[in-house]
């Protein structure tokens, strides 16, 4: 198969997470307590470190895998932190 | 090479789509956190995969199995503490 195949797939992934992240951001909007929107934050946060992933493929340049290993380390410590930070100590 | 590549990148949006689905479509806190955590992970494992067949040289492919299991390590992690937080605070929502 040519390149040309493969950058048509490429694009439909982007295109799919695209949607994945337009309904996250739905459950963002309209969470009916914090903690889902904790959780949409968090799939946001893999969704867009999966479209860098996706766009390291598009650019073929492998210096953005960094990016996404530093945004998953990010999103586990904002999780964790924001999780520690909603339970009351009393 | 790249047609595993790429059945394997469309599996994963795939998972991350139906995780994105199931975020928005599931009723509860619980299920909500289910769906979130472990299809993003598949997905993302797939991803992953497909892309180090794709540049397939040796330090890609090994910071991309070092990346899934930080993912597989922590993203239990992270669901259980908000789960655990959201039972403790159950009284205020």
């Amino acid at each position: 198969m040519t390149a040309s195949f493969f950058d048509f797939i490429l694009y439909i992934a982007l295109a799919v997470l695209m949607v994945a992240f337009f309904l996250t951001i739905i459950r963002l909007a309209k969470g009916p307590h914090l903690y889902d929107r904790v959780v949409a934050l968090e799939l946001i946060t893999s969704i867009s470190a999966g479209i860098i992933l996706v766009y390291s493929m598009i650019a073929d340049n492998p210096i953005f895998f960094d990016v996404a290993v530093i945004i998953f380390m990010i999103a586990f410590l904002g999780t964790v932190a924001i999780s520690k930070y909603l339970t009351k100590v009393d | 090479m790249e047609i595993t590549a790429a059945i394997m990148i469309i599996a994963g949006t795939f998972f991350i789509l139906v995780a994105a689905i199931g975020l928005l479509r599931l009723p509860d806190l619980m299920t909500r956190i289910h769906a979130a955590t472990k299809a993003t992970s598949f997905g993302l494992l797939l991803i992953l995969s497909g892309l180090g067949l794709y540049f397939a040289t040796w330090q890609i492919t090994v910071k991309a199995i070092l990346l899934v299991a930080f993912i597989y390590l922590t993203a239990p992690l992270a669901a259980s503490v908000i789960a655990k937080s959201a039972m403790v605070e159950k009284d205020d929502r």
